[in-house]
């Protein structure tokens, strides 16, 4: 395997990274492969990552932003939709996310960006969808903004 | 060398939105993500238990009673940081869609809502 891409297109290239490292995502992959639950994958994804990179002296922010970290959520994600457990990523959840990053309340976020709490409110509960205009004026306002992504294919 | 107590908590996320907040969908991963991000950065990790939890209880709003599925969550934390995990499940109710997050500290229940004074 020399790249992965996971659920959001993004592409991790594995061929720059030390031998250990790419044996750690080749047994992280394979297991993935073995296992049916999300929750039996998600422990031991976790606990090989957080092993792995402790003992070369990484922090835990830094072992969250690792390839490694990274690629063994991906799978667990995939996993986890694969059960019907859960739903691909979808730009509402990370529009909460967003807010509970960087703003101290929704009606600070709604300030910012000019949306209504109202509509906010519908959009974040999964009943209305925001035009894209829309969105990508309210984004824009506050240093964001949208991409267009490839979906991921098989990783091989 | 000094001791630290640390305390096993437990708590349960339901796999679907609140049907009352939002729209009773399963939650996207992106949640799951950050819940777990959050729980590596701030205890170091946590254990899933197997498999999902089936349980009900009456909504306080509605007054039905609501059957729901969930993941339990296992972590071990320092009386010290209790108030941290408080803090995580308020936002968790939010991003989560949930009323409240069921929370047992060694056995002891808590509801956490969204407003939980923590």
């Amino acid at each position: 395997m020399k790249s992965y891409t996971d659920l959001r297109g993004t592409v991790f290239s594995l061929s720059g990274l030390e031998s250990d490292e790419r044996t750690l995502i080749a047994r992280l992959k394979k297991q993935s492969e073995r296992v049916a639950d999300w929750t039996e994958f998600r422990n031991f994804w976790m606990a090989e990552v957080s092993q792995f990179y402790t003992a070369k002296g990484l922090s835990r922010r830094e072992i969250i932003e690792s390839v490694g970290y990274r690629i063994g959520q991906d799978l667990a994600s995939r996993l986890g939709i694969a059960q019907g457990k859960m739903r691909p990523p979808d730009y509402r959840s990370d529009l909460e996310l967003l807010i509970l990053s960087k703003f101290q309340t929704r009606k600070e976020f709604c300030d910012a960006t000019g949306l209504s709490e109202d509509m906010l409110s519908h959009v974040l509960a999964r009943r209305k969808h925001l035009a894209i205009d829309t969105l990508t004026e309210a984004l824009a306002k506050i240093g964001y903004s949208l991409h267009i992504m490839p979906n991921s294919q098989s990783n091989s | 060398m000094g001791v630290t107590s640390v305390l096993e908590c437990s708590f349960f996320v339901p796999l679907t939105r609140d049907i009352n907040l939002a729209d009773g969908a399963a939650h996207e991963t992106t949640v799951w993500d950050w819940l777990d991000n959050e729980l590596f950065e701030r205890f170091g990790g946590g254990t899933i238990a197997p498999g999902t939890y089936r349980g009900f209880y009456t909504d306080p709003d509605t007054q039905q009673r609501v059957g729901d599925e969930s993941y339990r969550y296992i972590v071990a934390v320092p009386i010290s940081e209790l108030d941290n995990l408080r803090k995580l499940l308020q936002a968790v109710c939010v991003l989560f869609a949930q009323k409240c997050i069921y929370l047992s500290v060694s056995g002891h229940v808590e509801f956490i809502s969204p407003s939980h004074p923590s």
